[in-house]
């Protein structure tokens, strides 16, 4: 029988479990990230993980899981997979536990479950203040056991181009490039999971890691893979403001009682400890008096820019509030959040032990995404695969705060079996296609380091990047004007226009990090298109998608999933209903009761 | 996937057996050579009795090769060999640990040096039979007086700190509050070595008794 | 420096492996809350020297920009330290940075930390469970342990440790406390326990536990805090009462 081969590009949370789904399977796995997978981007992760446990005694359901999740989603997502995935998140958080993740324990030994955002119920599971990377490191460790048994075959430091496709269409693997050689191979698979993670860096600076630019995703859009929901961002209401990257201030700051205000008087001069609990305004609280400061993530970010550019409230008249975790026990708070604010400490020198934090809301996570089929994770192209952050399917309009973790691996545990299947399948597999379609990948992707290497210009890829970011994040994040998305759409293109002169700084062969960052650039330029076009299109306010020219959710016209297509080397857009199926669409409000 | 343990690699057992001839038997002999030799604090007379009796044990060269001479080769070798293995990086990392990890190398050496000359002169050029009046004798020459003082020191400095070292590295001291205590007690066994020794140096240098009270009155 | 607001920045060069090393020197503009990994960007923006030679911009690892994942360890003046973390107004100026020296230099300030990645292999640092399907719960584990164990799994494989250790160097393959302290970590998990004699003799191989010569160094620079010096007595206590019980029992 013919032995197929899987490749995973993307080493975070979905593509390890990805692979180790593979692996299980008895298939071998060759394994592709740009940085060593243990130092993916899924080791910021803070908060927790969700699941609905129950394990307070209040009640909580998978059904609530569910619902929440897709309420929190302002019914964009696709009901009956976000379903499967709650059913089987306490399933996840048991495998995750005999994995040897050291979760937080309550004194009879058992998990302990804390509140997060969006939900009543204590169904976030955690380890300290470092949830994800202790999640990442335990699929890490299974990995490394497979690859220790020849299983799992490892390609760090290598970074995926483009697939490789066939005449009919079908995925028949890889076009990769070694950062340090800057060598370009192709690589032969039956069939692909990309788990390239979301797309923080198209904003500029954001609180996601450097790799995190979506070029992947990008080039498999130009090849023919869809891309859907892509205007639906999430902006993180408090971020610690950095001029290299926006650091999470994790929601567990509120799950654990962090309070957000700012001075009721404008003209405050008073140090924040030393103004009365009567002159502060703690606007959520007062404006969502039952969720408080834990109402989702588009809600308190929205309320932090009213309270900044409408009420003019900011700290000092700057764009900042303060979250406040003063008056909780230091002791609760070494136990419970040291991570998160240590971080603070390191990177402001202020203890927020003792002083308010000053946050901001940042770009955060990607709700779009690859599309995949609402089934197994495949995309629209046979044997492209994909999972976790990079593709759409389980957020909706917006993510719920814990549920990221959750979709990662259970997208990854899906994609890799359905991979198996696949492959397995195969009539012809990957190793009947003609050598021919390899070497003109190979050719087509040498020929663009070449270009980039040789050519003369005036442009800069990182002040391309820079102002890249700077538009995105004016114009397509938290309010979004339809002049002003047009206008940032024609920058954007400008932008394209001067990519084409763009000058590298380093024209060597040996470990180029410009090469490889021009190469990503171009990419994310036309990912940043397909959130702006998609914004731009979306006439209503849903979930993170905001515009106040539409600020109502419109299900008559846009109950709908975007679809954006390459065709003619251009985005278009097209539209598909959504599956509501399982709960009927009702106004999403977090001021009354649901 | 089988969960049987291989064999320890011989470099560990070499290095669990260099660990713990520092302290036992070499270590252990200081101790009782301090012990002995301070019988010079009470009288020449006291002093030559117990050589004596140290130099009549029977099986005298067995005792001495098997439990002092071999050992401390050993020891002084693998202490050599150990030296050339590691790279001393104080100057970017000036940290206490750090400089004792150096010193411990310097003052295996000035104690082996030392070791093998005092061996030279008081038991071979003696045949053995080493009295008060050879050591006393020897301590006249300034030169010989300050490598004994030096001699002295770097053995009980390096014997405190591989006391300490011992015990962190066998696991006795585990947590960083018992590794704290473990160097403070390191630290009394250097110093409290050093004062014995250098009480007994002066003690044959100055023909100088402070415990001849002890002796009974004739 | 601030009334100056200008940073001097003095870089260690190397374009590749076999290739001569020398320094440049960078001014930059100041800004407040700088680190070290914004300097490099600065440079990449506009590489040129303080004399004015336009040169390449140096190649160097970085990911989270949090301290957390571990890619941006070098020296900063002399001292291994993370880059995302070093902040420019507690450096000494003009500040410092080379590529750590325990590990094969790539290129600039990238170096090849898959030593350290071979070296979990070896000691076996997972948990070996049956398989993905579902079995039910993870055995309990008390607060107690929980608390002792979650600290040692946020070591972020920096490399900080082994470059600061005298006995990690071109003569000794010492693996470095933070593996020792892995082994500690899953020998102290319900399960992982079950495996605890296998990574216990993998630690006495060649260039294991044995050659820790208790400097200490390793504590003061993991970013994590971890307590390094209590694991590596601990996990010696484990290994020696092995060897002996084997050797006593056969
Ligand atoms: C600061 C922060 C805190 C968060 N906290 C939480 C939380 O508490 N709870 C929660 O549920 N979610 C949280 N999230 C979201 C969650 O962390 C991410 O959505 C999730 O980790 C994404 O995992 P992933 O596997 O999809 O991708 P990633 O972990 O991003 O991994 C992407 C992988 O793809 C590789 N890759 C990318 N491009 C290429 C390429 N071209 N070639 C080869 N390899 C490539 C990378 O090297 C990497 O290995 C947080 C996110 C951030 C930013
Ligand atoms: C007076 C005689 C000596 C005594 C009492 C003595 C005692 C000790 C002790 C107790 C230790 C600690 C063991 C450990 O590290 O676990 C030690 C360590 C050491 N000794 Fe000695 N020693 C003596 C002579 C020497 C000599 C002659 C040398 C050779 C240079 C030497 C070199 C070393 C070294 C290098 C170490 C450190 C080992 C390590 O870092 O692991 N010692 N010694
Ligand atoms: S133990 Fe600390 S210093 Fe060593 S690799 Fe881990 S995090 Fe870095
Ligand atoms: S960039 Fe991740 S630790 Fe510094």
């Amino acid at each position: 029988m013919r032995q197929p081969k899987i490749i995973v590009v993307g080493g975070g949370l979905a593509g390890l479990m990805a692979t180790i789904r593979v692996a299980e399977a008895g298939i071998p796995v060759d394994l592709f990230s740009i940085v060593p997978v243990k130092r993916s981007h899924s080791v910021c992760a803070q908060g927790g993980i969700n699941a609905a446990k129950n394990q307070k005694g209040e009640g909580d359901t998978v059904d609530k899981h569910f619902d929440d999740t897709i309420y929190g989603g302002d019914f964009l997502a696709n009901q009956p997979l976000v379903k499967r995935m709650c059913e089987a998140a306490p399933g996840i958080i048991d495998l995750l536990d005999r994995m040897g993740v050291m979760f937080n324990r309550t004194p009879e030994g058992l998990l302990d479950y804390r509140r997060f955002g969006g939900t009543l119920y204590h169904r976030t599971a955690f380890a300290g203040a470092t949830t994800g990377q202790q999640l990442l490191y335990a699929l890490d460790e299974q990995v490394r056991r497979h690859e220790f048994e020849g299983k799992v075959k490892k390609f760090e430091g290598v970074t995926f181009l483009s697939a490789v496709i066939d005449e009919g269409g079908v995925c028949r693997g890889i076009c990769a490039m070694d950062l340090r050689s800057s060598e370009v191979k192709t690589y032969a698979a039956d069939a692909v999971i990309f788990a390239t993670g979301g797309n923080g860096a198209i904003f500029g600076r954001s609180t996601n890691s450097v790799v995190c630019t979506g070029s992947a995703q990008a080039a498999l859009f130009q090849q023919g893979v869809d891309y859907a929901n892509g205007e639906f961002i999430q902006v993180h209401p408090t971020a610690i403001p950095g001029e290299d990257k926006l650091r999470l201030m994790s929601e567990s700051a509120r799950g654990e009682g962090g309070r957000v205000w700012v001075p009721r008087n404008p003209a405050e001069k008073r140090a924040p400890r030393s103004i009365p609990d009567a002159e502060r305004f703690y606007f959520l609280e007062e404006w969502y008096p039952k969720y408080g400061n834990l109402v989702p993530r588009d809600i308190a970010t929205r309320a932090i820019h009213r309270i900044v550019y409408q009420e003019k409230l900011g700290i000092d008249g700057q764009p900042a509030v303060y979250l406040d975790v003063t008056h909780i026990p230091r002791e609760t708070l070494d136990r419970k959040l040291e991570g998160i604010l240590e971080i603070y400490e390191k990177f402001l020198g202020v203890d927020p032990r003792v002083e308010p934090m000053r946050v901001f809301p940042a770009m955060h996570y990607t709700m779009g995404g690859i599309w995949v089929n609402g089934e197994d994770q495949a995309s629209n192209v046979p044997g492209v695969y994909a999972a976790g952050e990079c593709e759409y399917q389980y957020h909706g309009a917006n993510r719920l705060g814990a549920n990221s973790l959750v979709s990662c691996i259970f997208g990854g545990g899906i994609a890799g079996p359905a991979a198996v299947k696949y492959a397995k399948n195969l009539e012809k597999g990957a190793e009947s296609t003609a050598s021919a379609v390899f070497d003109s990948e190979k050719k087509r992707q040498e020929e663009k380091n070449q270009k980039l290497i040789s050519q003369d210009g005036s442009e800069n890829p990182i002040i391309i990047w820079r102002e890249l970011g700077e538009v995105m994040t004016e114009h397509v994040t938290v309010t979004r004007i339809n002049r002003n998305l047009q206008m940032a759409d024609g920058k954007i293109r400008a932008l394209q226009e001067r990519y084409k002169k763009i000058n590298l700084s380093d024209r060597t062969k040996w470990s180029n990090q410009t090469l490889n960052f021009a190469r990503e650039l171009e990419n994310m330029i036309i990912l940043a298109r397909v959130v702006t076009l998609g914004a731009l299109a979306r006439n209503e306010s849903r979930g993170a998608h905001y515009k106040p020219d539409f600020p109502e959710r419109d299900d008559v016209n846009w109950l709908t999933t975007t679809r954006a297509k390459w065709v003619n080397n251009d985005i278009q857009l097209a539209y598909e209903p959504v599956d509501i199926s399982l709960i009927k669409p009702r106004p999403r409000r977090y001021d009354a009761v649901k | 996937m089988s969960a049987t343990a291989t064999q320890p690699d011989s470099s560990y057992l070499l290095r669990k057996l260099h660990s713990f001839t520092g302290l036992l038997p070499v270590g252990a002999f200081l101790a009782e050579h301090f012990w002995s030799n301070s019988a010079a604090l009470v009288s020449a007379e006291k002093y030559n009795a117990t050589s004596e009796e140290l130099q009549t044990i029977p099986f005298r060269l067995i005792v001495e090769w098997g439990g002092i001479f071999l050992p401390l080769l050993f020891h002084g070798g693998y202490g050599i060999y150990i030296w050339l293995r590691g790279k001393s990086n104080v100057s970017a990392y000036p940290w206490v640990g750090n400089w004792l990890y150096l010193a411990q190398r310097y003052t295996g050496i000035i104690a082996f040096a030392y070791i093998g000359w005092h061996l030279y002169t008081e038991r071979w050029l003696t045949h053995g039979k080493s009295t008060y009046a050879n050591v006393a004798e020897d301590m006249q020459n300034p030169w010989y007086l300050v490598f004994f003082i030096v001699g002295v020191l770097a053995s009980s400095f390096h014997l405190g700190v591989g006391t300490w070292n011992f015990l962190c590295k066998w696991g006795l001291a585990a947590t960083v509050k018992a590794q704290q205590a473990a160097g403070r007690f390191g630290a009394f066994v250097g110093v409290a070595f050093s004062v014995v020794g250098i009480l007994i140096i002066l003690s044959f240098r100055f023909d100088w008794h402070p415990f001849s009270a002890y002796l009974p009155t004739k | 420096m601030s009334e100056t607001k200008q940073v001097m920045v003095k870089v260690k060069r190397q374009a590749g492996p076999k290739e001569a090393a020398r320094w440049e020197e960078f001014s930059l503009k100041w800004r407040p809350s700088m680190n070290v990994i914004i300097c490099l960007r600065d440079i990449a923006e506009n590489p040129v020297t303080r004399d004015g030679k336009k040169t390449t911009p140096i190649s160097y690892d970085s990911n989270c920009l949090e301290e957390i994942c571990g890619s941006c360890a070098m020296l900063i003046n002399g001292r291994a330290r993370m880059a995302c973390s070093a902040l420019v107004d507690q450096l000494e100026q003009p500040i410092r940075i080379e590529p750590m020296s325990k590990f094969p230099l790539v290129r600039d300030l990238i170096v090849d930390r898959q030593f350290m990645f071979e070296s979990l292999k070896r000691v076996k640092a997972w948990i070996p469970i049956d398989g993905t399907y579902h079995l039910g719960e993870g055995p309990r584990v008390s607060p107690e342990i929980q608390e002792k164990g979650y600290p040692l799994s946020n070591c972020i494989t920096c490399g900080n440790c082994l470059e600061v250790c005298p006995q990690v160097n071109e003569h000794n393959q010492f693996v470095g406390a933070a593996i020792i302290s892995q082994v500690r970590l899953f020998n102290m998990h319900p399960t992982g326990a079950m495996n605890k004699s296998e990574r216990l003799s993998a630690l006495m191989g060649p260039g294991g536990i044995q050659e820790c010569a208790n400097a200490q160094n390793c504590v003061h620079v993991c970013p994590k805090g971890i307590p390094l010096t209590e694991s590596i007595a601990e996990v010696n206590r484990d290994a020696w009462k092995q060897a002996l019980l084997g050797w006593l029992v056969g």
